[in-house]
């Protein structure tokens, strides 16, 4: 890769009184882009986030983050970068303008109209000044994102941003870190186990088990590692007789519905001509893996990996 | 330092403590008693009941004046006839100080316990810790935070005590009786001072143990106690001596600037995560 990374670990290790939570963690994310962050309960997410913004130190590899490393310069990173921990960690006995006039005046912000700006946006208006304590889980997660976003920051970290959000939070919550990657290039990192709602977002995607990153890359990448064959499905009157057609393997899914497993996209014209010929053709889409399915797998492989590894060991 | 950042840290917990009426009720109502509710009823049991005090009692008090270095009443004593007027102008310049020493430490305590503990309970301190505050804005922040209220609490209480006394005990004296000048180094210099230890220690405390809770038991248990003992011992309260409270005011605030420096040098912001957000 030629772009210089944005942030950058490098061998990290970070252990809390003799549990180690991170073993070897590398990876890259480059400025603009939108990366999701998964793994299980416990693989070292939120210890990732707040090793880059230098809140904890490592044990050892190195960090960077815009160039800064944030066990010497955790002023200057966490000056550029914005936060929305799990539980949001506002003041619920302040108001809703209240916590933002204060976060404000932490991290410089001056313009103050700024505050009743985001409110806007996060359809929080109305209830700027009620007691947080007052708000719906939802609410709290949208304030807690416009904290974040109050002083434009150049990376986003988010920890479960949509947890506990109605769909309409969400598909606004998610709109609106789209928005802000394409608006101002702002690079997201988002933790989540919600990985319908990550796919609707990000540009790439890490794995993390084991205090590693297992895997990574883009949806078409990760599918194309993981199933190397095509499935496409096929609305048709055609008649299988023994499980496959002119070689092809192919299953009946339904009344009138038949599945192709084809080596690779190039396969797919040369089917559909012959399939037309000899029966109705109805409708035809390739079967696409999600990164549920995409999630388990590799989850599956790591382990098998880990076992394997764990039996080698002398 | 960053003076947007204490002052925005100082008035959002000033702010939490005011929004939260089970903190702030106590805090009220344990001045307006102390420091009103007691002298005026001790000034009016004194003005209508002097007469119903056996003589043998009334003398115990009035011999304890011969202790007093003979600057302090010297001038007042020959003009004060009566026995009533004798027993309230001693209780009240002389008698009160105690309180006045319970008043701050305890707002500062309740205040101060409060500071990082509970931030911790409330989930907050992992969001403050990730905003660009120093630790040091972060901390002068919090002890503003204490030190304010308790100062304020302090003199407002005295001034309204001074208001209910004087009139109270008008009309046997016609003019001002309290607060004679030996008051004056006890409010302006030994009682910000000890708040300010009192505080310091207890936020100190409340950095390093894990709820609000303990943080006010160790406050309330060993802070408060010690501190009014050894202030209270030392400045003789009952003896208030306006050179004796100027000495022990300069010693607390020597101590102080020892305290505030050694904690300045030592605040760790990760140490701080790690010890407190789970």
């Amino acid at each position: 890769m030629t772009r210089k990374a944005f942030l950058e670990l490098n061998r990290v290790a970070k252990g809390f009184g003799g549990k180690q939570v991170l073993t070897d963690l590398s990876f890259a994310v480059h400025r603009g882009e939108i990366v999701g962050f998964i793994g299980p309960n416990g693989s070292g997410k939120t210890t990732t986030i707040r090793l880059l913004n230098g809140v904890i130190d490592p044990d050892a590899g190195e960090i960077s983050v815009g160039g800064y490393d944030p066990r010497l310069d955790g002023e200057a990173v966490r000056r550029m970068s914005g936060v929305l921990t799990e539980s949001a960690g506002l003041y619920s006995n302040l108001t809703g303008r209240q916590n933002l006039r204060f976060f404000a005046d932490l991290y410089g912000v001056d313009d103050l109209s700024r505050c009743d700006e985001l409110l806007a946006e996060f359809g929080l208006a109305e209830a700027a000044d009620s007691r947080v304590g007052t708000y719906s889980t939802g609410m709290k997660k949208r304030l807690g994102l416009a904290k974040a976003l109050l002083h434009r920051p150049d990376v986003l970290f988010l920890d479960e941003p949509t947890n506990g959000l109605d769909p309409e939070g969400i598909r606004m919550v998610l709109g609106y870190i789209r928005q802000l990657n394409e608006r101002d290039g702002t690079t997201v990192m988002i933790c989540s186990h919600l990985l319908q709602q990550l796919e609707q977002v990000c540009h790439r995607y890490l794995f993390l088990q084991g205090g590693r990153v297992v895997e990574q890359g883009t949806l078409a990448e990760l599918e194309a590692r993981y199933f190397p064959t095509l499935t496409l499905e096929v609305e048709t009157d055609l008649v299988l007789s023994d499980g496959q057609y002119c070689g092809i393997p192919a299953k009946q899914v339904g009344t009138g519905r038949i599945a192709f497993t084809l080596p690779s996209r190039d396969d797919v014209p040369h089917l559909l001509r012959r399939l037309t010929q000899e029966a109705a053709v109805y409708h035809a889409v390739p079967v696409r893996f999600d990164l549920e399915t995409l999630y388990f797998k590799i989850r599956e492989g790591a382990a098998h990996e880990q076992k394997n590894r764990a039996g080698h060991r002398p | 330092m960053n003076r947007r950042t204490v002052l925005a840290i100082a008035r959002k917990d000033i702010q939490a403590t005011t929004a939260n009426l089970q903190v702030w009720l106590p805090m009220l109502i344990v001045p307006l008693l102390l420091g009103i509710g007691v002298p005026v009823a001790m000034v009016l049991a004194f003005r209508f009941g002097a007469a119903s005090i056996s003589p043998e009692d009334a003398q115990v008090m009035l011999d304890w004046v011969d202790r007093l270095p003979v600057v302090e009443l010297g001038t007042v004593w020959p003009t004060l006839n009566e026995m009533s007027q004798k027993l309230i102008y001693l209780s009240a310049n002389y008698m009160l100080a105690p309180f006045f020493l319970i008043i701050p430490l305890m707002t500062a305590s309740v205040i101060s316990a409060d500071s990082f503990a509970g931030e911790k309970e409330r989930g907050t301190l992992e969001t403050l810790l990730f905003a660009p505050v120093d630790m040091r804005s972060l901390f002068v922040g919090k002890v503003m935070a204490s030190f304010v209220p308790a100062v304020a609490v302090s003199l407002v209480t005295f001034f309204l005590c001074g208001l209910t006394v004087n009139l109270a005990a008008w009309p046997l004296f016609h003019r001002v009786i309290f607060p004679q000048l030996n008051w004056l180094p006890l409010m302006l210099l030994v009682i910000p001072g000890v708040s300010l230890l009192a505080i310091l220690i207890n936020v100190f405390v409340s950095a390093r143990v894990a709820t609000f809770q303990a943080a006010y038991q160790i406050s309330g248990v060993v802070v408060l106690p010690v501190l009014l003992l050894v202030v209270g011992q030392v400045t003789g309260v009952l003896v208030l001596n306006g050179w004796v409270a100027i000495l022990v005011g300069l010693m607390v605030a020597v101590i102080d600037f020892m305290l505030l420096g050694k904690v300045m040098r030592h605040l760790n912001r990760n140490q701080l995560f790690e010890s407190q957000v789970r």
